[in-house]
Order: C-alpha cells, then sequence, then structure tokens
C-alpha cells in the first residue's frame, strides 16, 4: 500500500510554511482583513490549484494574525480583548447620514435670542410633604391646585366658582396649547424635510440654489394666486357661478363677516358695562378730537400766524440761487432755526 | 417606499423599533438577504446554503420562488430590503444563458447601489469536507490575492462587495483567542497574457468570459505557539464551501449615490471612546468622580419564594383514591 500521497496530502495540511512576497501583504486589522497584491503565479497556479490556494491564504493569513496580535489589548473576564484600530478600506454605508434634527418654533427662537436650555428635572421637591414628587403625571405637582382639600375664594370671586374646576381646565388648556404646538412643529419639520428631498433630487443640473423659505413662500403665492384666478373665473358667468358644477375640492368663497353686539348682554359677558364704556368712549373721542385730519408733519406750519420755516429756507434759498450770491450764512442760519422748533 | 404604508408608532416598544431602522451615526450590521428566484439548479441552492450559513446570524433565507431579475428590475430588493431593514442581497438564479447565477446586490438608503453576477463553475459543499466548522456568530478573517484586486475595475468591486458582505461592518475589540476561528479566502487567478496587453484600461468593453476565475475557499485555523513571544504560527484545514466563481454583469454604482454612501460621520475623540456615538443611559459620574449605574429589575415574585419548611405544613400524599380524578388533583411537592 502506498501512503506517500496521503502523506504528502497530511504535510501540505498541516505545513505552516510561508510564502515569500514581493510586495508585503497590506493588512487591515479594522475589518479583519489582509490585502496581497502579489500576481498570481500562473504556472503553479495551472498546476496544482488548492494547495497553491492554501498556500496563499496560509501567507496573507499569517501576516494578518501577526498584526492582530500585535495590537493593544485590554484586560478582561473571559481573557484579554484586542482593541481594533478604525478600518483603512472604505466601504459604503447601509444608510445615509443622520440630519439634524429640526429646531421647534421656540429652539428657534431661543436660539436668536441666545436663550441657553436650562434642563428641567422630571421630580420636583414638595416643601409641605418634605419630598419629590413628579412635576405632572400621577401624582404630579401640576395637579396640586385642583387637588387640595381647601381652596382660597377671592373676595371678587363668583358665588358659583368652582376653583378646583378653573384649575383644571386651565391644565387641561395649557395641554391642549402644547399639543397643538407640538403638531405645527412636526407639520413645519415634516414640510421641511419633503421640500428638501425633493429639491435634492431635482438639483442634478445646478444654477442658483433658492432657500427652502423662499421656495415655500413661493409656492405658497402660486397657491394662492390659481386659487384666486379661479374663484374669479367661476364668478365670471352670467349667472355668477351659481349653476356651474362644482369642482372636487373647490375652496369655499369665503366673505368678510360681520359681527354685532348682542343688544342685551347678559351679566356674564360684562353687563352694561361694556356699552357703557364704549359710549363713553366715542364722548371722549370727540371731545379729544381724535380722528380729526392731522396738519402735515413735513410742512410743519406751527401754529397760527407764525413763520413755516422750511418753507421759507426753500424760497430763500431759490432766490438766492437766482440771484447767484452766496448766502450761505443766511441760509445756515435759518436752517438751524428750523431744526430747532 | 411607496409600497410600504409608514407606520406611527402606538406605543413605546413600536417608536423604539422604528427609531432603530432610521439613520444612526454608528450603523448596526447589514443584514443580508438569500433569495431564490423562479428557476434555480441544485448547485446554486447549495451555495446559497452555505455562504447563509456563514453569514448567519445576520442573515435572512427565503424559502420560496420569487420572480426577481436583479439586472432587469430590481424593485421588489428595494421592497424586501425596506421590509426587513437589510441592505444585502444575495438572489439565486439559473437559466440557459446564464446557468448557476448568483447575484450579489448592494443597498443604500433603501436604493440599488450596485450589483455583481457570478456564476458557479465549480462548488463543493461544506458538508463534503470532513473537518471542524466555525461556530455561528464568529467574525471571518478575510484574505485577498492577486494584483487584480488592487488594479482592476471588476475586480476591485468584487473585493468591496464581498468584504462588505462579510467583515463589513467594523469592530470595535475581538477576544484573540476564542474569538478567530475561520478565515475566509478569495484569489483571483492569473490574467491571461492576450488580455493584459488591451484589458485593464478597456473596463466595460472586456469579454467577462476570459477574465481569470475567483476562488473563494474557507479555512478553520489553529493557532500554534511559536516561541516568538506573542506571535502563533497557524495551521489551516479546509472548512467548505469552496466555490469557483466566473464573473458576468456587473452594475456599477451610481457615482453620486457612492459618494453619499462614503461619507463619514465627524466623531468628536470623546465619543469615540465612550460608545461611539450611542446615547448611554443609566450611567453617570458623581461630583466626586465615582461612576454610578441604575440597575432595572423585574419584580421579585413573591409567591414562588420558598418559606420556612416545616413538616405540618407539608401536603400529605393521600393513599385512599377513590377514583382517577382525585389521582390528578393531589399536589405533589
Amino acid at each position: 500500500m502506498d501512503v506517500s500521497q496521503q502523506l504528502a496530502d497530511y504535510a501540505t495540511a498541516n505545513s505552516t510554511a510561508v510564502l515569500n512576497r514581493t510586495t508585503p501583504v497590506i493588512t487591515d486589522a479594522g475589518l479583519l482583513a489582509a490585502f496581497d497584491n502579489t500576481p498570481v503565479d500562473a504556472e503553479e497556479y495551472g498546476a496544482n490549484l488548492n494547495p497553491h490556494l492554501l498556500a496563499l491564504t496560509l501567507t496573507s493569513t499569517q501576516a494578518l494574525i501577526s498584526s492582530l496580535f500585535g495590537l493593544p489589548t485590554k484586560s478582561s473576564n473571559s481573557g484579554p480583548i484586542t482593541i481594533l484600530p478604525e478600518p483603512i478600506t472604505l466601504l459604503p454605508r447601509e444608510k445615509p447620514l443622520p440630519k439634524p434634527k429640526p429646531l421647534t418654533k421656540w429652539e428657534r427662537f431661543a436660539k436668536e435670542k441666545g436663550i441657553s436650555h436650562k434642563k428641567k428635572e422630571k421630580d420636583i421637591w414638595d416643601e409641605e410633604r418634605q419630598e419629590w414628587v413628579p412635576r405632572w403625571g400621577k401624582n404630579g405637582k401640576n395637579k396640586q391646585s385642583e387637588d387640595q382639600w381647601l381652596h382660597e375664594v377671592k373676595a371678587g370671586d363668583d358665588a358659583d366658582l368652582d376653583p378646583a374646576k378653573t384649575a383644571r381646565n386651565e391644565r387641561k388648556a395649557r395641554i391642549a396649547k402644547n399639543e397643538k404646538q407640538h403638531a405645527a412643529n412636526l407639520a413645519a419639520a415634516a414640510n421641511n424635510a419633503s421640500t428638501s428631498s425633493s429639491s435634492s433630487g431635482k438639483s442634478n443640473g445646478g444654477g442658483v440654489e433658492k432657500t427652502q423659505e423662499e421656495k415655500k413662500n413661493l409656492r405658497e403665492r402660486r397657491k394662492d394666486e390659481l386659487k384666486r384666478s379661479m374663484l374669479i373665473s367661476k364668478t365670471s358667468t352670467a349667472s355668477l357661478g351659481k349653476y356651474d358644477e362644482k369642482i372636487e375640492g373647490e375652496p369655499k368663497i369665503k366673505g368678510i363677516k360681520r359681527k354685532f353686539e348682542p343688544t342685551v348682554k347678559s351679566n356674564e359677558q360684562g353687563g352694561f358695562k361694556i356699552e357703557k364704556d364704549s359710549q363713553l368712549d366715542v364722548l371722549k373721542r370727540l371731545e379729544m378730537g381724535v380722528g380729526k385730519v392731522k396738519k402735515s408733519k413735513k410742512g410743519s406750519a406751527g401754529e397760527e400766524g407764525e413763520l413755516n420755516v422750511r418753507k421759507a429756507v426753500r424760497f430763500q434759498g431759490k432766490q438766492d440761487r437766482a440771484n447767484g450770491s452766496t448766502a450761505s450764512s443766511k441760509f445756515g442760519a435759518a436752517k438751524k432755526g428750523g431744526k430747532r422748533r | 417606499m411607496s409600497m410600504l404604508r409608514t407606520i406611527k408608532p402606538k406605543n413605546a416598544r413600536v417608536k423604539r423599533a422604528l427609531a432603530q431602522r432610521e439613520p444612526q451615526i454608528v450603523e448596526n450590521e447589514k443584514t443580508a438577504i438569500f433569495v431564490r428566484g423562479q428557476a434555480t439548479s441544485d448547485i446554486v441552492r447549495n451555495v446559497m446554503k452555505d455562504l447563509y450559513a456563514l453569514k448567519r446570524p445576520n442573515a435572512i433565507n427565503f424559502s420560496r420562488k420569487n420572480d426577481i431579475h436583479p439586472f432587469e428590475d430590481s424593485s421588489s430588493l428595494e421592497f424586501f430590503a425596506n421590509k426587513n431593514d437589510s441592505s444585502l442581497f444575495v438572489t439565486g438564479l439559473h437559466s440557459k444563458k446564464r446557468p448557476h447565477n448568483l447575484v450579489f446586490s448592494r443597498m443604500f438608503d433603501g436604493r440599488i447601489l450596485d450589483m455583481l453576477e457570478l456564476g458557479v463553475d465549480d462548488f463543493k459543499s461544506m458538508d463534503e469536507f470532513d473537518s471542524p466548522k466555525s461556530s455561528v456568530g464568529i467574525r471571518p478573517l478575510m484574505v485577498f490575492h492577486s494584483d487584480l484586486f488592487d488594479v482592476h475595475p471588476k475586480y476591485m468591486s468584487i473585493k468591496s462587495m464581498l468584504l462588505d458582505f462579510y467583515n463589513g461592518h467594523a469592530l470595535k475589540e475581538i477576544p484573540l483567542i476564542g474569538g478567530i476561528e475561520h478565515v475566509i479566502s478569495i484569489t483571483a487567478g492569473p490574467l491571461p497574457s492576450d488580455i493584459e496587453v488591451n484589458g485593464l484600461g478597456g473596463g466595460a468593453e472586456e469579454d467577462t468570459k476570459n477574465l481569470p476565475k475567483v476562488h473563494f475557499r474557507v479555512y478553520t485555523l489553529k493557532l500554534i505557539s511559536s516561541g516568538v513571544a506573542k506571535q502563533p504560527k497557524i495551521q489551516l484545514t479546509e472548512m467548505g464551501p469552496s466555490i469557483d466563481f466566473k464573473l458576468r454583469r456587473i452594475q456599477d454604482p451610481d457615482e453620486e449615490l457612492l459618494k453619499m454612501s462614503l461619507k463619514r460621520p465627524k466623531l468628536s475623540k470623546n465619543n469615540i471612546e465612550s460608545g461611539l456615538g450611542k446615547k448611554k443611559k443609566n450611567i453617570e459620574t458623581d461630583q466626586m468622580g465615582d461612576k454610578i449605574g441604575k440597575l432595572h429589575l423585574e419584580k421579585q415574585d413573591l409567591s414562588k419564594m420558598q418559606g420556612r419548611k416545616m413538616k405540618g405544613l407539608k401536603i400529605k400524599k393521600t393513599k385512599t383514591s377513590t377514583s382517577a380524578n382525585d389521582d390528578i388533583e393531589i399536589d405533589e411537592e
């Protein structure tokens, strides 16, 4: 039995022999990769492929392992851990870099004014109970004024005023307002994102880039214009568009709504006090002469019988120029006088 | 993207899951999807099985046939990518014109970045090698041989694709002992002399039929002490699969898309040292400079706690069984 072949196979399988390389193997320890840029030996490749591949792999892997074992390590419970460097080879990301979060209206304002962010803790110290209580939510501090067993009623308050209910309504109104603002912020962010993405898609041709604000304004204006012209064209029939077919999603015609004060007001709405006030206001205006045609400021004619300095100066100047004389001193004096007034 | 409706998170868990799918500064590892076309051969299926085994656990295997032709229409790949939040694809196909066909595709931002078509020439599966296999989840080493991977545009894209496929996610640290088990070796054959003359500059016009094969081999690795401190010697045993690939079509990445995908985030050194841009929760440093962590434990179930054992409290087994039903109801200690 000839076992020489098996022995040879065994020898190659257990060899640790390394090929000679003309150029050293490049290693990228960050990605656990090695690149052997020496051209493959055609003769060896053709003759015995798999042993040659094994030898090649052995060579490059040996170089990679050597570089890996030369890296700094840190100790852990389960033995040393090698800290890998940043990878050299550039590989594409899976998703684009995250865009910065759009600022909310308040954040924009704060940035403009230079107001720095103040961190609010979720819990707040309750002086009476001598413990930390949540600012909002279950047993929140913001419900304190509606949960207290005794409410202070001020002297001017109505007899049927429910302080607990008023406090609760105020709190609910604050929540509603905040939610509204939040929704508006989200909508603005979504709008911004959509316009920016559509613009980035189109902006291959180059040219002058418009800012998002400008684009938004443009679009809004165009929309308004379209709406207006459509309404005008609808009313330009003999029947003023009364018998025309309605278009889907047609904007409603909004006229000016006139609002009248009720003739008799209930006590809650202020009673007769409001009416009295408004009448008195009219009288006051009449007395003061508010709404009279104002004398033009520019003319500054002043009180009756006095000189209109500005006119006088201009008149004088014209005359001087016509005469050709240099009456600058006179001119200057007159102007000074005018300024003083 | 339009095919999927946008989900509005209804609870915090869904919200967190969706937030994880958003673009991140430091990305998660890319998931690969293995999907079959309408017609596949046995060889292609086996190749995919082995490639899948090497890529696990960051891989999803689709067991059904799909009418996919990535080079003709990539919309279904894009749909799968969005649905599964994955960005690597291996599509197996088989036709008379292109027998035993594998298409590697890579996505960026939900769109196809580049595609690479390889034909399987010669294949020996993992099962045919009688040798120890690597464990699941162990990161392979990858080695590339041949100057073609450095100079030839087609081979450069093969290198980029395969490197990205198995080792694209850069690790921060690795235990060298126990953390390395196998090495993936990729070798391109020598360039025939007649191509060498007009080949390298040509690029697109080149006939891929005459281009040298790409050999995909996987070996398990054994470290032996060499006597020199900290520099072990290695021994390799082929573990399989052993695949010889033939180059077919290649779709190069769109330049603008590639440029966007190669952008790197600017991370401050402080960030890199502590958590790599990830938010650290429940860890803070107090005024004395001590690190304080907060742990959240589940509520202890006191009902199952073992109290003091006493003879009197023992539930005794009653031997007197009148019917079969009674037997069942007896509690056992």
